[in-house]
């Protein structure tokens, strides 16, 4: 292949069946050399599977891998630059923290000097100093998942997998995990995929995201391109917290697009690709950007308005959000900062106005 | 006034449990006397069928002997005969078998856990273990008497053999011969090891094979660092039902040992059938008193808690 140097991962058409079942369909994308990347989308979609064919653990029903240019398929999962963190449970159990650390070096016939500073340089970077000899059942879930971060790093390869490598943390931990990911990713500089079906997990982490669902790469880019301006209704959907409205597209001019969804026509940027007068096509805006006023009031010229009847408000801590009725009976959610919501200035059943910036809604063909 | 409420429970907490049962009842058992003695039940079966035979054994086995049966007193005499006569003899060559029947039900019934843990889907392999315990169904009797027209001189063994020309005559070695008592021990007793291996091995993730798959670890290496050590337990305690079933089931010996073959059991069973009570209740002291040495043996090698625990 010719594949610039510095793609690390590069998978080709890549698709899996268990007997009957497909897991995986037909997926190509490519990953370049030192990036954080996650694989993001919900349960069953084939994150796992997509991540074990790179890895190795698994045989490709159809397609090919590249790491380093080098096609892969046929080689088992230790002749590959790549290393696995497992969920949970996976370290030895019978095995001191060093001794699990050190066994993948071992295995290697590195010298024994040379594998005491190396483990020792390894536990210090995932911040274990000092529990070498310490048992796994000894350790806390997260400490566990960093010794399996250590065994991993210590092997040098330059492509680490892990599979969810923080679901069984609590949500206090696993944030604390995530950036100490992050910290050690950038420190040592190696490419790391990260699968996970939370995406504030991945937000957090990753550099860029891959979306992952019914076996299929639903869409790919940097982690604020997949927030913020996502190109499929999916990924809005899964996403952030959009509210998604469907419609026939009425007519398209200057980088406009006049949606009509029923009760109102609405504008909304044009996407790059062309756009056939009359698809059926959707739109979405994020929850934080809607904004409810009374009927009549004047929000600028900017933004687009419909009408909508107030339903109530649901306290969730940071944010609050408010649910209203759109005419045609689907509702949608304003959220607001909680500090910021100057008290709720609606009733239940009351008129409003929801209204949201023109040029931050997108557009979803169908 | 504090203090009486500080230590009453809180109503409510009290009706979530078991109903409050009738005030007739409750004089007897007290505010949650039911559990309490559910409680016990156990220990007084294990008191019962466990702890109070074993002490007798040993306290009968320093009784006088009479004609027919014994009474209370206290000699060394039985373990005296013991000791002198062929029997202690006989008991070592018992201890040797069943530590051959032992080595040999490794050998082949590990493997079997270990393909079965390794290869079966997982869905099915309970299915198949089941198949090991089938065996267990037929009269052991059966099972073991069941042998001789395979193993014996006109047996199947032979026959295969030499209608295949391999063998010129029949082998005799295998059938009423220690060699008998061993393959015989080791077929009635191997899916003990079989159990325990695949028991051992069930409570290893599947990750731990996964991670020597990534880190590289070829199959004898695994065996050796991973498997072994991680089913230690459960080895040891597969091997030691098979030495004390070997020592002690004294029907293989009996019925494929031809004469002259004995182990433990069938030598208590030859002093009960002489008569001889506390011969035969020094024997079984014997015979206990090496198993809990064994025990021990493991307990310190091994920590056999850790059978009853899965491996986390
Ligand atoms: N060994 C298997 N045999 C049969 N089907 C399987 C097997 N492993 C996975 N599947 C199926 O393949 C599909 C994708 O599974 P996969 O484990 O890759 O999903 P995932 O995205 O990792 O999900 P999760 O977030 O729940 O881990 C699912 O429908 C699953 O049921
Ligand atoms: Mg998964």
């Amino acid at each position: 292949m010719t594949e610039s140097a510095d793609i690390a991962v590069e998978v080709v058409g890549l698709g899996k069946n268990y007997g009957a079942v497909t897991a995986l369909k037909s997926v190509s994308f490519s990953i370049e050399s030192g990036k954080y990347y996650a694989l993001l989308g919900p349960s069953g979609g084939g994150k796992t599977t997509l991540l074990r064919l790179i890895g190795g653990f698994l045989r490709p029903s159809a397609g090919r891998v590249y790491l380093h240019g080098a096609e892969v398929s046929h080689l088992p999962p230790n002749r590959r630059p790549t290393s696995m963190v497992f969920q949970n449970y996976a370290l030895f159990p019978h095995m001191t923290v060093e001794r699990n650390v050190a066994y993948g070096l071992k295995l290697l016939r590195v010298p024994a000097g040379d594998i005491r500073d190396r483990v020792d340089r390894m536990l210090a970077m995932v911040g274990l100093e000092g529990y070498n000899r310490r048992m796994p059942h000894e350790l806390s879930g997260g400490q566990q998942q960093r010794v399996q971060l250590a065994r991993s790093l210590v092997l040098e390869r330059d492509i680490l997998l892990l599979d969810e490598p923080l679901a069984s943390l609590d949500a206090r931990l696993r944030k604390d995990m995530c950036l100490e990911l992050k910290r050690i990713q950038e420190k040592v500089g190696i490419t790391f995929i990260h699968v996970t079906h939370n995406q504030e997990e991945a937000l957090t982490v990753a550099d860029r995201i891959a979306i992952i669902a019914d076996g299929e790469l639903v869409e790919e880019g940097t982690a604020r391109d997949v927030y913020e301006t996502p190109d499929k209704r999916f990924t809005a959907e899964f996403i952030g917290d959009n509210n998604v409205l469907e419609g026939a597209v009425a007519a398209v001019f200057d980088g406009r697009v006049a949606l009509d969804i029923g009760f109102a026509k609405v504008e909304v940027p044009a996407p790059p690709a062309p756009v056939p007068t009359g698809a059926r096509a959707a739109f979405s805006i994020r929850s934080e950007l809607l904004r409810i006023a009374g009927r009549g009031e004047d929000m600028g010229a900017s933004w687009q308005v419909v009408p909508a009847e107030y339903v109530e408000d649901v306290y969730l801590g940071l944010t609050v959000s408010h649910l209203v009725r759109l005419p045609d009976g689907t509702e949608a959610v304003a959220r607001q900062m909680s500090g910021e919501s100057d008290g709720n200035r609606f009733e239940a059943g009351q008129e409003v106005a929801v209204g949201w910036p023109t040029d931050r809604a997108r557009l979803h063909l169908a | 006034m504090t203090s009486a409420a500080d230590n009453s429970p809180p109503p409510a907490r009290r009706s979530r449990e078991l109903p409050a049962p009738p005030a007739r009842w409750r004089r007897y058992l007290g505010e949650n006397g039911i559990q309490r003695w559910v409680f016990y039940i156990p220990v007084v079966f294990f008191v019962l069928f466990f702890a109070a035979p074993m002490a007798l054994t040993v306290v009968w086995s320093v009784f006088e002997r009479t004609q027919f049966w014994m009474e209370p007193g206290f000699t060394l005499f039985a373990y005296d005969n013991f000791f002198t006569s062929a029997r202690a003899e006989n008991y070592l060559y018992s201890m040797l078998h069943a530590a051959a029947a032992v080595l040999i039900s490794f050998v082949i019934g590990f493997p079997i856990a270990v393909f079965i843990r390794r290869r079966v889907t997982r869905a099915a392999q309970h299915r198949v273990i089941l198949l090991f315990i089938l065996p267990f169904m037929i009269s052991e009797l059966v099972r073991v008497f069941a042998m001789r027209p395979v193993l014996g001189r006109h047996g199947v063994v032979n026959s295969v053999l030499m209608d295949l020309g391999i063998l010129s005559e029949p082998i005799t070695a295998i059938l009423y011969s220690p060699l008998g008592v061993i393959i015989g021990d080791v077929m009635s007793f191997l899916p003990f090891m079989i159990f325990a291996g695949f028991l051992a091995l069930e409570a290893v993730q599947n990750y731990i094979f996964e991670v020597c798959d990534d880190l590289g670890a070829g199959r004898v290496r695994l065996f050796a660092d991973i498997v072994l050590p991680l089913a230690a337990p459960g080895i040891f305690a597969g091997s030691v039902f098979i030495f004390v079933n070997s020592m002690g089931v004294a029907l293989v010996p009996t019925l494929l040992g031809g004469p002259g073959a004995v182990n433990a059991g069938l030598i208590a069973n030859q002093a009960i059938v002489a008569l001889d009570f506390p011969l035969a209740m020094a024997i079984s002291t014997i015979m206990i008193f090496t198993l809990v040495l064994l025990l021990y043996i493991g307990h310190r090698l091994f920590d056999l808690t850790k059978i009853l625990e899965p491996i986390s």
